[in-house]
Protein backbone atom coordinates (compact mmCIF):
# COMPACT_ATOMS: atom_id res chain seq x y z
CA UNK A 1 0.00 0.00 0.00
CA UNK A 2 1.36 3.43 -0.84
CA UNK A 3 2.34 5.86 1.91
CA UNK A 4 -0.32 8.35 0.80
CA UNK A 5 -3.09 5.76 0.83
CA UNK A 6 -2.06 4.53 4.27
CA UNK A 7 -1.96 8.04 5.65
CA UNK A 8 -5.42 8.95 4.28
CA UNK A 9 -7.26 5.90 5.65
CA UNK A 10 -5.75 2.45 5.76
CA UNK A 11 -9.20 0.86 5.48
CA UNK A 12 -10.49 2.92 2.54
CA UNK A 13 -9.35 0.43 -0.08
CA UNK A 14 -11.53 -2.30 1.45
CA UNK A 15 -14.64 -0.12 1.49
CA UNK A 16 -14.13 0.96 -2.12
CA UNK A 17 -13.49 -2.63 -3.23
CA UNK A 18 -16.57 -3.80 -1.33
CA UNK A 19 -18.73 -1.12 -3.00
CA UNK A 20 -17.43 -1.97 -6.48
CA UNK A 21 -17.99 -5.69 -5.88
CA UNK A 22 -21.57 -5.01 -4.85
CA UNK A 23 -22.24 -2.83 -7.89
CA UNK A 24 -20.82 -5.54 -10.17
CA UNK A 25 -22.92 -8.21 -8.46
CA UNK A 26 -26.08 -6.13 -8.93
CA UNK A 27 -25.13 -5.54 -12.59
CA UNK A 28 -24.69 -9.30 -13.07
CA UNK A 29 -28.08 -9.99 -11.54
CA UNK A 30 -29.74 -7.27 -13.61
CA UNK A 31 -28.09 -8.35 -16.87
CA UNK A 32 -30.73 -10.98 -17.51
CA UNK A 33 -33.49 -8.35 -17.56
CA UNK A 34 -32.00 -6.79 -20.68
CA UNK A 35 -32.72 -9.90 -22.78
CA UNK A 36 -29.27 -9.96 -24.31
CA UNK A 37 -28.42 -12.79 -26.70
CA UNK A 38 -27.30 -15.82 -24.67
CA UNK A 39 -23.69 -15.66 -25.91
CA UNK A 40 -23.34 -11.98 -24.98
CA UNK A 41 -24.92 -12.58 -21.60
CA UNK A 42 -22.47 -15.39 -20.83
CA UNK A 43 -19.49 -13.33 -22.01
CA UNK A 44 -20.69 -10.38 -19.92
CA UNK A 45 -21.07 -12.55 -16.82
CA UNK A 46 -17.68 -14.24 -17.34
CA UNK A 47 -15.95 -10.89 -17.82
CA UNK A 48 -17.46 -9.47 -14.64
CA UNK A 49 -16.63 -12.69 -12.77
CA UNK A 50 -12.97 -12.23 -13.72
CA UNK A 51 -13.06 -8.55 -12.69
CA UNK A 52 -14.46 -9.55 -9.30
CA UNK A 53 -11.86 -12.29 -8.86
CA UNK A 54 -9.07 -9.85 -9.77
CA UNK A 55 -10.35 -7.27 -7.29
CA UNK A 56 -10.57 -9.81 -4.47
CA UNK A 57 -7.12 -11.20 -5.26
CA UNK A 58 -5.53 -7.80 -5.81
CA UNK A 59 -7.09 -5.68 -3.08
CA UNK A 60 -8.40 -8.03 -0.40
CA UNK A 61 -5.58 -10.58 -0.67
CA UNK A 62 -3.03 -7.81 -1.36
CA UNK A 63 -1.58 -9.49 -4.44
CA UNK A 64 -1.27 -6.02 -6.01
CA UNK A 65 1.20 -5.08 -3.31
CA UNK A 66 3.19 -8.32 -3.29
CA UNK A 67 6.26 -8.99 -5.37
CA UNK A 68 5.34 -9.79 -8.97
CA UNK A 69 6.90 -13.27 -8.73
CA UNK A 70 4.29 -14.25 -6.19
CA UNK A 71 1.39 -12.68 -8.08
CA UNK A 72 2.40 -14.43 -11.32
CA UNK A 73 2.91 -17.76 -9.59
CA UNK A 74 -0.59 -17.61 -8.13
CA UNK A 75 -2.39 -16.20 -11.18
CA UNK A 76 -0.68 -18.30 -13.82
CA UNK A 77 -0.58 -21.40 -11.64
CA UNK A 78 -4.34 -21.38 -11.24
CA UNK A 79 -5.28 -20.11 -14.70
CA UNK A 80 -2.99 -22.32 -16.78
CA UNK A 81 -3.76 -25.50 -14.84
CA UNK A 82 -7.48 -24.79 -14.94
CA UNK A 83 -7.29 -24.18 -18.67
CA UNK A 84 -5.46 -27.48 -19.18
CA UNK A 85 -8.07 -29.29 -17.06
CA UNK A 86 -10.91 -27.68 -18.97
CA UNK A 87 -9.36 -28.27 -22.38
CA UNK A 88 -8.78 -31.96 -21.77
CA UNK A 89 -11.94 -32.79 -19.86
CA UNK A 90 -14.84 -30.77 -21.21
CA UNK A 91 -14.60 -31.47 -24.98
CA UNK A 92 -15.04 -35.15 -24.14
CA UNK A 93 -18.55 -34.30 -22.95
CA UNK A 94 -19.53 -33.74 -26.61
CA UNK A 95 -18.67 -37.37 -27.34
CA UNK A 96 -20.68 -38.56 -24.36
CA UNK A 97 -23.62 -36.46 -25.51
CA UNK A 98 -23.40 -37.89 -29.02
CA UNK A 99 -23.33 -41.44 -27.67
CA UNK A 100 -26.26 -40.91 -25.34
CA UNK A 101 -28.27 -39.33 -28.13
CA UNK A 102 -27.73 -42.44 -30.29
CA UNK A 103 -25.36 -43.18 -33.15
CA UNK A 104 -24.62 -40.43 -35.64
CA UNK A 105 -26.29 -40.93 -39.07
CA UNK A 106 -23.06 -41.80 -40.87
CA UNK A 107 -21.54 -43.83 -38.09
CA UNK A 108 -21.95 -47.65 -38.33
CA UNK A 109 -23.76 -49.23 -35.43
CA UNK A 110 -22.13 -51.92 -33.31
CA UNK A 111 -24.16 -54.60 -35.13
CA UNK A 112 -22.97 -53.36 -38.54
CA UNK A 113 -19.36 -53.42 -37.38
CA UNK B 1 32.78 -26.09 -12.94
CA UNK B 2 30.91 -23.57 -10.81
CA UNK B 3 32.56 -20.35 -9.84
CA UNK B 4 32.92 -19.60 -6.17
CA UNK B 5 30.42 -16.72 -6.25
CA UNK B 6 27.70 -18.77 -7.92
CA UNK B 7 28.15 -21.65 -5.48
CA UNK B 8 27.79 -19.23 -2.60
CA UNK B 9 24.58 -17.84 -4.14
CA UNK B 10 23.20 -21.37 -4.67
CA UNK B 11 24.03 -22.35 -1.10
CA UNK B 12 22.36 -19.22 0.20
CA UNK B 13 19.27 -20.03 -1.91
CA UNK B 14 19.00 -23.66 -0.83
CA UNK B 15 19.70 -22.68 2.75
CA UNK B 16 16.71 -20.34 2.77
CA UNK B 17 18.75 -17.17 2.73
CA UNK B 18 17.09 -15.92 -0.44
CA UNK B 19 13.39 -15.08 -0.66
CA UNK B 20 12.33 -15.07 -4.30
CA UNK B 21 8.76 -14.10 -3.45
CA UNK B 22 9.74 -11.42 -0.97
CA UNK B 23 7.46 -13.03 1.60
CA UNK B 24 7.92 -15.02 4.77
CA UNK B 25 7.86 -18.81 4.45
CA UNK B 26 4.50 -18.91 6.25
CA UNK B 27 2.96 -16.62 3.69
CA UNK B 28 4.58 -18.43 0.76
CA UNK B 29 3.29 -21.77 2.06
CA UNK B 30 -0.17 -20.29 2.54
CA UNK B 31 -0.18 -19.10 -1.08
CA UNK B 32 0.96 -22.51 -2.33
CA UNK B 33 -1.83 -24.11 -0.29
CA UNK B 34 -4.34 -21.66 -1.79
CA UNK B 35 -3.16 -22.48 -5.32
CA UNK B 36 -3.57 -26.22 -4.70
CA UNK B 37 -6.97 -25.72 -3.09
CA UNK B 38 -7.99 -23.54 -6.04
CA UNK B 39 -7.10 -26.43 -8.32
CA UNK B 40 -9.45 -28.68 -6.35
CA UNK B 41 -12.31 -26.28 -7.05
CA UNK B 42 -11.10 -25.88 -10.61
CA UNK B 43 -11.44 -29.64 -11.06
CA UNK B 44 -14.90 -29.62 -9.50
CA UNK B 45 -16.03 -26.78 -11.78
CA UNK B 46 -14.65 -28.63 -14.82
CA UNK B 47 -16.58 -31.70 -13.66
CA UNK B 48 -19.69 -29.54 -13.41
CA UNK B 49 -19.11 -28.22 -16.95
CA UNK B 50 -18.74 -31.80 -18.14
CA UNK B 51 -21.95 -32.96 -16.46
CA UNK B 52 -23.89 -30.00 -17.78
CA UNK B 53 -22.67 -30.49 -21.32
CA UNK B 54 -22.85 -34.29 -21.40
CA UNK B 55 -26.36 -34.68 -20.03
CA UNK B 56 -28.96 -35.61 -22.62
CA UNK B 57 -31.73 -33.85 -20.68
CA UNK B 58 -31.75 -30.04 -20.70
CA UNK B 59 -30.26 -28.30 -17.66
CA UNK B 60 -33.06 -27.09 -15.36
CA UNK B 61 -33.95 -23.41 -15.17
CA UNK B 62 -32.13 -22.32 -12.01
CA UNK B 63 -34.69 -19.59 -11.28
CA UNK B 64 -37.31 -22.35 -10.92
CA UNK B 65 -35.16 -24.30 -8.46
CA UNK B 66 -33.47 -21.55 -6.41
CA UNK B 67 -34.41 -18.13 -5.15
CA UNK B 68 -31.76 -16.04 -6.88
CA UNK B 69 -32.53 -13.11 -4.53
CA UNK B 70 -31.61 -15.38 -1.61
CA UNK B 71 -28.37 -16.43 -3.30
CA UNK B 72 -27.62 -12.74 -3.93
CA UNK B 73 -28.10 -12.12 -0.21
CA UNK B 74 -25.58 -14.88 0.55
CA UNK B 75 -23.14 -13.24 -1.88
CA UNK B 76 -23.66 -9.87 -0.18
CA UNK B 77 -22.94 -11.41 3.22
CA UNK B 78 -19.73 -13.07 2.01
CA UNK B 79 -18.42 -9.94 0.23
CA UNK B 80 -19.16 -7.87 3.33
CA UNK B 81 -17.35 -10.37 5.55
CA UNK B 82 -14.34 -10.10 3.22
CA UNK B 83 -14.31 -6.34 3.71
CA UNK B 84 -14.34 -6.69 7.51
CA UNK B 85 -11.62 -9.35 7.27
CA UNK B 86 -9.41 -7.03 5.21
CA UNK B 87 -9.96 -4.30 7.79
CA UNK B 88 -9.01 -6.73 10.58
CA UNK B 89 -5.78 -7.68 8.80
CA UNK B 90 -4.73 -4.06 8.31
CA UNK B 91 -5.71 -3.15 11.88
CA UNK B 92 -3.60 -6.04 13.20
CA UNK B 93 -0.65 -4.86 11.11
CA UNK B 94 -1.05 -1.34 12.50
CA UNK B 95 -1.15 -2.72 16.04
CA UNK B 96 -4.79 -1.66 16.56
CA UNK B 97 -5.88 -4.77 18.40
CA UNK B 98 -9.33 -3.46 19.31
CA UNK B 99 -10.32 -2.75 15.69
CA UNK B 100 -8.78 -6.04 14.59
CA UNK B 101 -10.82 -7.99 17.14
CA UNK B 102 -14.05 -6.14 16.37
CA UNK B 103 -13.67 -6.81 12.64
CA UNK B 104 -12.72 -10.43 13.22
CA UNK B 105 -15.93 -10.78 15.22
CA UNK B 106 -17.95 -9.16 12.38
CA UNK B 107 -16.35 -11.57 9.93
CA UNK B 108 -17.28 -14.54 12.12
CA UNK B 109 -20.87 -13.30 12.30
CA UNK B 110 -20.90 -12.90 8.50
CA UNK B 111 -19.48 -16.39 7.99
CA UNK B 112 -22.00 -17.91 10.40
CA UNK B 113 -24.82 -16.07 8.61
CA UNK B 114 -23.62 -17.40 5.26
CA UNK B 115 -23.47 -20.96 6.58
CA UNK B 116 -26.95 -20.59 8.09
CA UNK B 117 -28.28 -19.43 4.71
CA UNK B 118 -26.63 -22.40 3.05
CA UNK B 119 -28.08 -24.79 5.63
CA UNK B 120 -31.51 -23.26 4.96
CA UNK B 121 -31.08 -23.65 1.20
CA UNK B 122 -29.99 -27.28 1.55
CA UNK B 123 -32.80 -28.11 3.96
CA UNK B 124 -35.35 -26.47 1.68
CA UNK B 125 -34.16 -28.43 -1.36
CA UNK B 126 -33.87 -31.73 0.52
CA UNK B 127 -37.43 -31.29 1.81
CA UNK B 128 -38.53 -30.68 -1.75
CA UNK B 129 -37.01 -34.04 -2.69
CA UNK B 130 -33.45 -33.24 -3.79
CA UNK B 131 -30.84 -35.92 -3.08
CA UNK B 132 -27.21 -36.36 -4.08
CA UNK B 133 -28.32 -38.95 -6.63
CA UNK B 134 -31.14 -36.82 -8.06
CA UNK B 135 -34.66 -35.72 -7.27
CA UNK B 136 -36.99 -38.21 -5.59
CA UNK B 137 -39.52 -39.68 -8.05
CA UNK B 138 -42.80 -37.84 -7.94
CA UNK B 139 -41.34 -34.79 -6.21
CA UNK B 140 -41.92 -31.25 -7.39
CA UNK B 141 -38.27 -31.00 -8.44
CA UNK B 142 -38.75 -33.67 -11.11
CA UNK B 143 -41.36 -31.43 -12.72
CA UNK B 144 -38.86 -28.58 -12.57
CA UNK B 145 -36.45 -30.68 -14.59
CA UNK B 146 -33.89 -31.45 -11.86
CA UNK B 147 -31.60 -34.19 -13.16
CA UNK B 148 -29.17 -36.38 -11.17
CA UNK B 149 -26.30 -34.39 -12.74
CA UNK B 150 -27.79 -31.15 -11.49
CA UNK B 151 -28.25 -32.49 -7.95
CA UNK B 152 -24.72 -33.89 -7.86
CA UNK B 153 -23.15 -30.68 -9.13
CA UNK B 154 -25.15 -28.61 -6.65
CA UNK B 155 -24.45 -30.69 -3.55
CA UNK B 156 -20.78 -31.32 -4.34
CA UNK B 157 -19.90 -27.74 -5.31
CA UNK B 158 -21.79 -25.98 -2.54
CA UNK B 159 -20.91 -28.72 -0.05
CA UNK B 160 -17.17 -28.39 -0.65
CA UNK B 161 -17.44 -24.63 -0.50
CA UNK B 162 -19.51 -24.79 2.67
CA UNK B 163 -16.94 -27.07 4.31
CA UNK B 164 -14.30 -24.46 3.49
CA UNK B 165 -16.44 -21.72 5.03
CA UNK B 166 -16.82 -23.88 8.14
CA UNK B 167 -13.03 -24.46 8.35
CA UNK B 168 -12.52 -20.73 7.87
CA UNK B 169 -14.91 -19.99 10.71
CA UNK B 170 -13.03 -22.35 13.04
CA UNK B 171 -9.73 -20.67 12.08
CA UNK B 172 -11.25 -17.22 12.64
CA UNK B 173 -12.62 -18.12 16.06
CA UNK B 174 -9.21 -19.48 17.11
CA UNK B 175 -7.52 -16.37 15.69
CA UNK B 176 -9.93 -14.09 17.57
CA UNK B 177 -9.39 -15.90 20.87
CA UNK B 178 -5.62 -15.89 20.43
CA UNK B 179 -5.59 -12.23 19.38
CA UNK B 180 -7.55 -11.37 22.51
CA UNK B 181 -4.94 -13.25 24.55
CA UNK B 182 -2.19 -11.41 22.66
CA UNK B 183 -0.77 -14.67 21.31
CA UNK B 184 -1.43 -14.19 17.56
CA UNK B 185 0.94 -11.85 15.73
CA UNK B 186 -0.32 -9.68 12.86
CA UNK B 187 0.90 -12.29 10.42
CA UNK B 188 -1.40 -14.90 11.96
CA UNK B 189 -4.40 -12.65 11.28
CA UNK B 190 -3.12 -12.12 7.74
CA UNK B 191 -2.92 -15.88 7.11
CA UNK B 192 -6.48 -16.36 8.38
CA UNK B 193 -7.50 -13.45 6.15
CA UNK B 194 -5.92 -14.98 3.06
CA UNK B 195 -7.90 -18.16 3.61
CA UNK B 196 -11.14 -16.26 4.18
CA UNK B 197 -10.71 -14.17 1.03
CA UNK B 198 -10.01 -17.36 -0.90
CA UNK B 199 -13.37 -18.74 0.26
CA UNK B 200 -14.98 -15.53 -1.03
CA UNK B 201 -13.07 -15.85 -4.31
CA UNK B 202 -14.32 -19.39 -4.88
CA UNK B 203 -17.90 -18.26 -4.23
CA UNK B 204 -17.55 -15.65 -7.01
CA UNK B 205 -16.96 -18.51 -9.46
CA UNK B 206 -19.69 -20.77 -8.08
CA UNK B 207 -22.20 -17.92 -7.97
CA UNK B 208 -21.55 -16.98 -11.61
CA UNK B 209 -21.03 -20.39 -13.18
CA UNK B 210 -23.65 -22.37 -11.27
CA UNK B 211 -26.33 -19.89 -10.23
CA UNK B 212 -26.23 -17.24 -12.97
CA UNK B 213 -25.26 -19.03 -16.18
Amino acid sequence: MSETASAASPYRIYRITWAILLVITVAMLAAEKFHLPRVFLILFLLAFMMVKATMIGGNFMHLRFERRNLAWMVALGILVTSLILYTFITPESWNVQTKSAGPAPNRPTLEQQ
Amino acid sequence: METGGHVTTMEAGWGGGVSPFGATWQKTMMWIFIVTDALLFSGLLCGYAFLRQAGAAPWPDRTQVFSIAFIALMTFILITSSMTMGTAVTAARLGDRKTAMANLAFTIVGGAAFLSCQAYEWTHLIREGARLTGALPGSELVEKGVTPQFSQAFFVLTGFHGSHVFSGLVILVITLIRTRMGKTPAQGVEMAGLYWHFVDLVWVFIFTLFYLI
